[in-house]
């Protein structure tokens, strides 16, 4: 079965899908064990559960196909510890022609949607006021259902309301943007919030060299809270100074319904987030030589701070929208004399960036925070220079936010992110997931060590948690601020000191999924998986690898390591690894380079290796620290497909001669006579021949007696539209001629088989690059694969 | 319209308002004919429009004087005129002088004036015993003119009424305008001048100066002045020139002598020019007291320095005693012996004093602060922004000290100008900026001497000699004058203006930002007192002045503070909220202070939702503190004036006070002791920031509308430290304050002020300043910086001697003031005044100017009171009087007789005025602590001539007015009474005002018909506590307002006004007032004399 379609089943990817079973075979298999979970995946065939999973009593693993179940004595077997548990009641009529859907051995993934109060051990631990859950009771659409929980008296202060809590939204703007600018994130701003449901909080943050928070609530005029932009302030602070602490004081007293106006629904508050809207202007006066005054960190700490002082701990996002860098206050990246620059790699490199570090501590701070309360972070940049984003990666990947990086806020790109934000979807629910975790549940034997991606370990030990931490590790349940269908969690695994399994007996893996429609109802999703242990040299571990996982595992684990250390020592770990892999599975005479083959399992990997240390990931030179952060953090999010074609990009080729066929990423690949489109996931290229822009020039496709060349111009169009149209962040969509200057977004990640120093220069395309080509990165590959191990000399080799 | 005169050699101040100024003067029934026919905005009653020709009719209140208590703009009941005299003129004058075009030329003032010869004809009046010694030349009908007898003026007055434009019609319009004098040349004049010397000074008059004689007397001359007895004043008036110039060409004049009495009942205090008579003004028939002569004497000429005159002694006792002095025979066993009537008393008279202050290069010693007078400058500085305790300064520190007396300067330098007096001059010396001393860098000024065909100047202050500048070079006259000196102002003037030029700025002068600040917490809005704010700034606001300069700020507070973003472009204001009140900070770049003429609209529409935005407002904490920060951040950068409308004690934020008033009274025994340190702020946390305002010159002025404790001991540093102002409203009433803090505020606006000031006071050599003492910020020792100062600012700069004076030489003072006007002009306001140097221990006690004296004992006692317990300040205070009176009493007098008390004539008040201070709320112990405080801060600046009403408050029975009328129409406010429960009865009305509050007391056996008419109540019962004055159609109750809007306007305060009845707390505060009672912790007016005789002999033996 191919490794994709078993995706679609099971929502997972595995590096290798059979494990040995001895510690040091696994360590010799050089790509750990590893598996990419996209949680959401969506599937044709989604039972959806109406009621509570059945937990075993011991390991909390979800009853699952895999269990083995008494009809008879009406007990099931928990497949990971092995312990009986007895159904309960509501399983009375269980028996082989009636069983639950989540026993269907086609079902490996189901959902529930939980009815009754979700007080289980793992909610309890993740949501602050489980009291308040208890009042959900319909299992249906859980709309009324919240509207009871509301009406619990959590503490909510719009409890007495009476309508259903929605999300929260936060929006801190910049009122630092230019005004062209400003009116149109206005606009879109208002669009946004005449498509928010009617439930939904809202909150305003403006933000220039002081912090405006909005009161929502007051009639009489505009008002708005003022903090100062260069003042840190401690979340206690920011909730006595918006009034908001004096909640907990008046818990007690029966009446004290403390009325704030920060966050309100959108139905009770829409002519005022409107009005407020429109209000916001463009600060005047900035200093001559000078970047405006941003206090984007205070404002950020201050919207997190309303959040966490309103106890929307339900799901709710803080969305920033700004159009420079901090220049004041915590979090600031540069100071607002034009004097000094922006950092940039080399001054991270050379630790000149003076505000790095302490803005970058102050973003962490900020994430724990954001994830304590389940606040997501997002970044909206629209700027020509950088905001920061390098800074606050960090809290926008751990709460699972949404980051762009655009260049105007009246750019299509920026609508597009914005709009389909906030899609809905069928049932007229926003696409937005909130609050979720992921708990793992493995069999004894396999540990887990850790996860890549955008999430937050919980710190939750237990026994199947590996004393070895990759990533985000020391726990078997990770926070995920918010998901999409997309998002691809890493997880890696190891196996256990005392290996007791036996080769071809099998063992499993459970995801257990949990999260917050944007309505609120709260729904758990189970997947487990079954693999077999495989004895020493077995042929099924070679079988059983999956060249592309592992290209997206590798990938996660170097941009993981390049955040801590220097991208030249990833790379040399990279190689170090990849001549490891290919020594340990390639097929070859000892010291015959010439002998090397790898089969068809492995081919493609030492490629996908070599384009790794190519892209933007890897090579910095080119981007500035928010690029990479920003590409960073798409890498770290997206599943295996994605991952591949941001490390590997697609090229395909449109010609007469036939149907677009994909060519190889190479320069030889540019022919005038053909059009190529270039997908990298960031950016889609369109590039014509010369001779084909000759033709168009000439206005050939207009030409009724040459519609083949006007089709021939359509079809790269309409497949690049629809590459942009279902990627979000929007990819940026580049057409351009042979011998533009705009052909650079291809050349540059061409491989350079053709260079100024190549002895064949037959008139074609060159690259004018030192890199080594493909062909010479192989060769060397090979030669050191034959090798003995020596690896400080096969370090060195690649880096001729 | 402050230039009866016609045009007028300086060039006005645009920054100060001629009007405004005139406007703000007391009396100004001031003949001003050329006066611009203003609208009648202040409320005061049209005037006739016949009387306009006449320039006698002294309108210069009509015009819209922006002065505080315009009555008119209080919404209560219309306000009678300002100045009812009037109404009862013009029928007089109507025919009188058809046209009043005042004469071109003027002949030049004072100069030629011959000296005074004689000593002072004293008395006229005509009940007045003595005889008048100087042999004035004056006529006899003099004595016994109308005028002198107050009874017997106003049967003639009536008979004449009819006769249009026969001279006795004219006496009673002179009994009212007389008094004013209008520097003016058609302004009646002075009445000084004898009458048969006016006569012949008449006929020859005509043909040179036509035009100043009033038609009313051109046609019956000689003959119907004669008749008259004292038409002398009207004629002298033509010109308030023609006394002095007229000396030179009428003989009579020449021969009039020195020190001419004034008239008989004039002012107690005469003004010792001589040639000025102040006409009859008031009755004095009315005078309780018999010895009112020696009243009138209190000046002697100034005349030849050193030497003594001998004065004839009025007083009882037969002695003839050296300088006049009032003695009495206190029986040193009981004061069976002491007739109450003899005891000295303040004695009180509307009539206008004309005052210069120089005559025959001599100082003339001023009129009293409390007189009505007008200044002519003749080279010293009016007595209005200088002021010096004794008139003639000692020598030597020994002849100070033995007579016990201080040397001590009162400036006020903007004080207001009498409308009548001549604007200042100002000068422009360009880009160099003006003349100064390359050593002491004291400002040129008539004193400093030019040498050497003017090619160099002696410094009048450190003796450097100068070269005079090329382009200020000018040739010496035969009389060693500049030969320019007359025409320019800095040469004969004591005070000018000069324009300042760059080196005077640091910057550019600051704009004028006013920054309103008002307290929303609970008690504020529930008290109506945020209501009332909002109010006052919203009609305020169209009395700022106009222009791109000004620039306004509103913010609110309670435990946050709210400021409001007031640009034009939004449709709505937007309130900033700063909540952070322990670390504050003002929102940036948020309009936040806009130029009012942008902003006006909005700013209009937020003051009115303000009260209602707050109206549910639960939040009882004030942050005071935090909220005076983040308005003073939003205003670095210009600097301005702050306004703060205060409800509570600040209780959260930066500088929050504790009610430690409470505290103190649990803690009996403690609080005993310590009580006066419950006058001392609480910390330095107020004043630390105080300081940084003035640094940044924000002026904090503090409404304070309450009904609790403030700690206003602790609050009132902001205001102190950067030249504010405390108004205390207390216990706050929206109903009867609102008017007053409106009006409050406007005056506060609107007065003459300017800003980032800076002062110093320059001495010559020999006395240097030792301290300075008012609200201000001091950063070096010889300066004062006043981040604002205005017209009613008054320091007190104490003086010392650093070395030896020499006898028959002058010692300088000048107070330069430099400063930005509301118009945003850098200005440099220098005084100067140069007084006599005196070996003489009686020559300073007959040049000390008890006002002043006294003035400064009592703010001494004010920042005393916090340091020490109350009954050692209260002693200190006694002491000073003693010895002030034993030094008098050992060295100037000569009665032997011990039974004596002989008081220097000058000084015969000060036992009174130190027993009423003892019996002020400063002094006191039954009072609040806040009460205490504001007393000590509302002394702090407070000017001369409000300082005695302030201990020794006006009381005038109103219950009479009515019958009164007749007698009294030439002046508003009747004969004021004593402060002695005897004189008050039981079925009367009585005003007492203090300049601050007024009361109202309603006796118990009240006729009917006067309630009625005053009040509109039928009886004493249903008087309320919230009182408001209201004008009924009746003359009692026109009368009665029409002297209640003549105090305020008098005292530039609206005063609060309460009605008192016998028989509860209001009528035991009415009685707290009256000083001279004995009262179970102070002694009567008698027994105190008695005390001090006492003290005085114990010294003696």
């Amino acid at each position: 079965m191919d490794f994709s379609e078993l995706e679609g089943i099971e929502g997972l990817r595995w590096s290798w899908h059979s494990w040995p079973v001895s510690k040091p075979e696994v360590a010799s298999l050089v790509v750990p064990l590893s598996i990419m979970c996209t949680p959401l995946t969506p599937f044709s065939e989604l039972p959806i559960l109406p009621y509570e999973p059945l937990n075993c009593s011991q390991c909390a693993a979800v009853l699952n196909p895999y269990s083995r179940v008494d009809y008879v004595s009406k007990i099931w077997v928990c497949s990971f510890c092995y312990r009986k548990n007895p159904f309960p009641r509501s399983y009375a009529h269980i028996n082989e022609n009636n069983i639950p859907a989540e026993l269907f051995p086609t079902y490996s993934t189901v959902e529930y949607h939980l009815g009754t109060g979700p007080a289980s051990g793992l909610a309890s631990g993740l949501v602050r006021s489980p009291s308040g859950l208890s009042g959900l009771r319909s299992n249906s659409s859980s709309f009324s259902s919240v509207s009871a929980y509301s009406g619990s008296g959590s503490g909510l202060d719009w409890a007495g309301v009476g309508a259903a809590v929605g999300p929260a939204f936060v929006f801190v703007v910049d009122g630092c943007s230019s005004p062209e600018e400003l009116e149109a994130l206005k606009r879109e701003l208002l669009h946004t919030i005449t498509r928010l449901p009617e439930n939904a909080l809202v909150g305003l943050v403006v933000f220039d060299a002081m912090v405006r928070v909005y009161d929502l609530g007051f009639t009489e005029c505009l008002k708005v809270v003022v903090f100062h932009g260069e003042r840190d302030l401690s979340p206690e602070q920011v909730k006595e100074l918006l009034g908001l602490c004096q909640m907990k004081q008046s818990l007690g007293k029966a009446s004290a319904v403390q009325k704030q106006g920060f966050l309100f629904p959108v139905s009770e508050c829409e002519f005022n987030i409107m009005t407020a809207i429109e209000d916001i202007h463009s600060s005047p006066l900035v200093k001559p030589g000078h970047r405006p005054l941003r206090s984007t960190g205070v404002a950020i700490s201050v919207a997190v701070g309303l959040l966490e002082g309103c106890l929307i701990n339900t799901g709710s996002r803080v969305m920033v929208f700004t159009s420079g860098p901090a220049t004041i206050g915590p979090g600031m990246i540069v100071n607002s004399d034009l004097s000094y620059s922006i950092r940039t790699h080399r001054d991270l490199h050379n630790g000149y960036a003076s505000y790095y570090k302490t803005s970058s501590e102050f973003y962490k701070q900020i994430s724990h925070r954001l994830s304590d309360s389940s606040i997501i972070l997002d970044l909206f940049a629209c700027s020509l220079d950088q905001v920061g984003a390098a800074e606050l990666k960090f809290p926008v990947e751990s709460s699972g936010g949404f980051m762009m990086l655009g260049e105007s806020f009246e750019s299509e790109q920026f609508r597009k992110c914005l709009r389909h934000m906030f899609d809905r979807d069928d049932d007229g629910n926003l696409k937005m997931f909130f609050d979720a975790s992921i708990e793992v549940v493995t069999t004894r034997d396999v540990k887990v060590c850790g996860a890549l991606g955008p999430c937050v370990s919980l710190q939750k030990k237990n026994d199947s948690v590996s004393d070895k931490v990759i990533g985000e590790g020391g726990t078997h349940v990770w926070k995920l601020g918010t998901l999409t269908s997309k998002t691809c969690i890493a997880f890696f695994f190891e196996i256990g000191h005392e290996q007791k399994a036996q080769p071809s007996s099998a063992f499993f893996i459970q995801f257990i999924t949990k999260y917050r429609c944007s309505n609120m109802g709260l729904r758990k999703r189970v997947t487990t998986a079954a693999r077999r242990w495989v004895g020493k040299h077995s042929p099924e571990i070679a079988s059983g690898f999956d060249q592309e996982a592992a290209a997206s595992v590798m990938a996660r684990l170097a941009i993981h390591k390049a955040e801590r250390t220097l991208a030249e020592d990833v790379i040399r770990w990279l190689d170090k690894t990849l001549i490891q892999f290919a020594s340990k599975f390639g097929d070859y005479a000892q010291e015959d380079p010439s002998s090397f083959r790898l089969s068809t399992n492995f081919s493609l990997y030492p490629q996908f290796m070599y384009y790794l240390r190519r892209s933007q990931f890897m090579d910095v030179f080119n981007s500035t620290p928010d690029e990479t952060a920003f590409f960073r953090l798409m890498l770290n999010r997206e599943g295996v497909v994605n991952s591949l074609i941001m490390v590997q990009p697609t090229l395909f080729q449109y010609s007469f001669d036939g149907p677009p066929v994909p060519v190889v990423l190479d320069v030889c690949s540019i022919s005038p006579d053909v059009i190529l489109l270039f997908d990298s996931f960031f950016y889609v290229v369109i590039h014509y021949g010369s001779k084909i822009a000759q033709w168009r020039k000439l206005g050939y496709d207009k030409d009724p007696s040459h519609e083949s060349f006007k089709k021939l111009l359509e079809a790269p169009e309409l497949d690049a539209e629809q590459l942009v149209a279902e990627r979000v962040p929007v990819p940026k969509l580049v057409k351009c001629d042979q011998h533009s200057s705009q052909a650079r977004f291809l050349l540059a990640k061409l491989n350079p088989s053709v260079t100024q120093n190549s002895t064949h220069t037959e008139g074609s395309e060159i690259i004018f690059t030192d890199d080594v080509s493909l062909q010479v990165f192989i060769e060397h590959l090979q030669a050191l694969a034959v090798q003995e191990r020596a690896l400080s000399r096969e370090e060195e080799g690649f880096n001729s | 319209m402050a230039t009866p005169g016609g045009p007028r050699p300086g060039n006005a101040p645009p920054n100060h308002n001629p009007n405004a100024l005139a406007n703000n003067m007391q009396n100004l029934q001031i003949n001003q004919p050329n006066q611009q026919q203003s609208s009648n905005v202040g409320g005061t009653a049209p005037r006739p429009p016949n009387t306009s020709p006449f320039g006698q009719q002294p309108p210069p209140f009509t015009g819209s004087r922006p002065g505080p208590p315009p009555p008119g703009v209080f919404a209560r009941g219309p306000s009678p005129p300002s100045t009812p005299a009037q109404t009862t003129l013009p029928p007089n004058m109507v025919p009188a002088r058809p046209t009043g075009p005042p004469p071109g030329s003027r002949p030049p003032p004072f100069a030629s004036r011959p000296p005074p010869s004689g000593a002072l004809p004293s008395s006229m009046t005509g009940t007045a015993a003595p005889p008048h010694s100087g042999a004035g030349p004056r006529p006899g009908p003099f004595s016994s003119s109308p005028l002198t007898s107050g009874p017997s003026a106003p049967p003639q007055m009536s008979s004449h009424g009819p006769v249009s434009n026969g001279p006795p019609a004219f006496a009673p319009g002179m009994t009212q305008s007389g008094p004013r004098f209008p520097p003016a040349m058609g302004g009646m004049p002075r009445p000084s001048a004898g009458p048969p010397q006016s006569t012949p000074m008449l006929s020859s008059g005509p043909s040179s100066q036509p035009l100043q004689v009033r038609p009313s007397f051109g046609s019956p001359p000689a003959g119907a002045l004669s008749s008259i007895g004292q038409p002398a004043p009207p004629f002298s008036a033509p010109s308030q020139a023609p006394p002095f110039s007229a000396a030179s060409q009428a003989p009579p004049f020449s021969a009039s002598p020195q020190n001419m009495p004034p008239p008989p009942g004039s002012l107690p205090f005469s003004p010792p020019v001589p040639g000025v008579l102040q006409s009859s003004g008031s009755p004095y028939g009315m005078q309780t007291w018999p010895p009112q002569q020696q009243q009138q004497q209190v000046a002697p000429p100034p005349p030849i320095p050193g030497a003594m005159q001998k004065q004839q002694m009025f007083g009882m006792p037969p002695g003839q005693p050296p300088l006049p002095n009032q003695s009495m025979s206190l029986g040193q066993t009981g004061q069976s012996k002491i007739d109450p009537n003899q005891i000295p008393r303040l004695s009180t008279s509307s009539s206008v004093i004309l005052h210069e202050t120089r005559h025959d290069n001599q100082a003339n010693p001023p009129p009293p602060a409390t007189s009505d007078y007008i200044v002519k400058d003749t080279g010293n500085c009016s007595p209005r922004y200088i002021r010096c305790t004794i008139n003639q300064i000692p020598c030597t520190v020994d002849l100070l000290s033995t007579s016990a007396m201080q040397l001590a300067l009162l400036v006020q330098p903007l004080a207001l100008p009498h409308p009548s007096e001549e604007p200042i001059q100002v000068v422009d010396f360009g880009e160099s900026g003006p003349v100064r001393c390359s050593r002491c860098k004291s400002y040129i000024n008539p004193f400093m001497k030019f040498i050497d065909q003017g090619r160099r100047f002696i410094c009048n202050f450190c003796g450097f000699t100068d070269e005079t500048p090329r382009d200020y070079h000018c040739n010496l006259g035969p009389d060693g004058r500049r030969r320019d000196a007359d025409e320019r102002p800095e040469l004969c003037r004591g005070t000018v203006e000069f324009i300042a030029s760059k080196e005077y700025m640091v910057r550019d002068p600051m704009p004028a930002v006013f920054f309103f600040l008002i307290d929303v917490s609970m008690n504020a809005i529930q008290t109506g007192a945020t209501a009332a704010a909002c109010s006052a700034i919203s009609q305020v606001i169209s009395d700022l002045p106009e222009g791109p300069r000004t620039m306004v700020g509103i913010a609110t507070f309670d435990s946050t503070i709210h400021f409001y973003n007031l640009k034009r472009a939004l449709q709505q204001p937007l309130m900033l909220i700063v909540p952070d009140v322990q670390d504050v900070y003002t929102p940036l770049e948020s309009d936040v202070i806009v130029q009012l003429a942008e902003c006006r609209q909005h700013l209009e529409i937020l003051l009115e939702s303000i009260p209602t935005m707050f109206q549910n407002n639960r939040i009882a904490d004030s942050a005071f503190g935090a909220a005076v920060k983040a308005a003073f951040l939003a205003m670095k950068n210009t600097g301005g004036k702050l306004l703060v409308f205060q409800s509570v004690l600040p209780s959260t934020g930066i500088g929050s006070l504790s009610a430690r008033e409470a505290e103190g009274r649990s803690n009996i025994s403690a609080g005993e002791k310590e009580a006066h340190k419950l006058l001392l702020p609480v910390d330095k946390t107020l004043k630390t920031m105080a300081i940084e305002f003035a640094e940044y010159q924000v002026c904090v002025d503090l409404f304070i509308t309450t009904q609790t404790y403030v700690d206003i001991a602790s609050l009132s540093v902001v205001p102190k430290t950067t030249g504010g102002q405390v108004y205390y409203y207390y216990p706050f009433s929206a109903l009867s304050d609102a008017a007053k803090l409106y009006n409050d505020l406007r005056w506060n606006v609107m007065r003459p002020q300017g800003f980032e000031a800076v002062m110093r006071v320059r001495c010559s050599q020999g006395i240097q300043v030792q301290e300075y003492s008012g609200n201000f910020c001091k950063r070096i020792p010889t300066d004062v910086d006043l981040p604002a100062i205005d017209c009613d600012k008054t320091i007190m700069v104490s003086l010392k001697h650093d070395d030896k004076l020499q006898e028959g030489t002058e010692c300088a003072f000048q107070c330069a003031l430099l400063y930005t006007t509301v118009y945003g002009q850098r200005r440099i306001r220098v005084s100067t005044l140069s007084l006599p140097c005196t070996n003489m221990l009686s020559n300073l006690f007959r040049s000390a100017d008890l006002d002043t004296q006294f003035a400064c004992i009592l703010k001494q006692a004010a920042n005393e009171i916090p340091s020490g317990p109350l009954a050692q300040v209260r002693d200190q205070a006694t002491n000073a009087c003693i010895n002030i009176l034993y030094s008098y009493r050992k060295f100037c007098a000569t009665v032997s007789s011990s039974g004596q008390l002989i008081l220097p004539e000058a000084l015969k008040l000060l036992p009174l005025y130190t027993l009423a201070l003892l019996k002020s709320n400063g002094l006191r112990t039954d009072g609040r602590i806040d009460d205490r405080s504001f007393w000590m801060n509302y002394v702090s600046p407070l000017p001369t001539p409000l300082v005695i009403p302030l201990v020794y408050p006006r009381m005038i029975a109103i219950h009479e007015l009515d019958e009164k009328e007749l007698e009294l129409d030439d002046s508003v406010i009747p004969t004021s009474i004593p402060l002695s429960s005897e004189h008050i009865s039981d079925d009367g009305v009585y005003l007492l005002e203090n300049g601050q509050d007024c009361l109202i007391y309603v006796g118990t056996s009240v006729q009917q018909n006067v309630l009625q008419q005053l009040f509109g109540i039928s009886s004493v019962e249903e008087i309320s506590n919230q009182f408001i004055l209201e004008q009924y159609d009746n003359p009692l109750s026109k009368k009665l307002n029409a002297i209640v809007n003549e105090i305020r306007r008098q005292r530039c305060s609206y005063l609060r006004l309460k009605l008192c009845k016998k028989g509860d707390s209001s009528g035991m505060m009415f009685f707290s007032y009256m000083v001279e009672d004995k009262t179970p912790s102070g002694l009567s007016y008698v027994e105190y004399l008695i005390h001090i005789h006492r003290q005085i002999q114990s010294k003696m033996t």
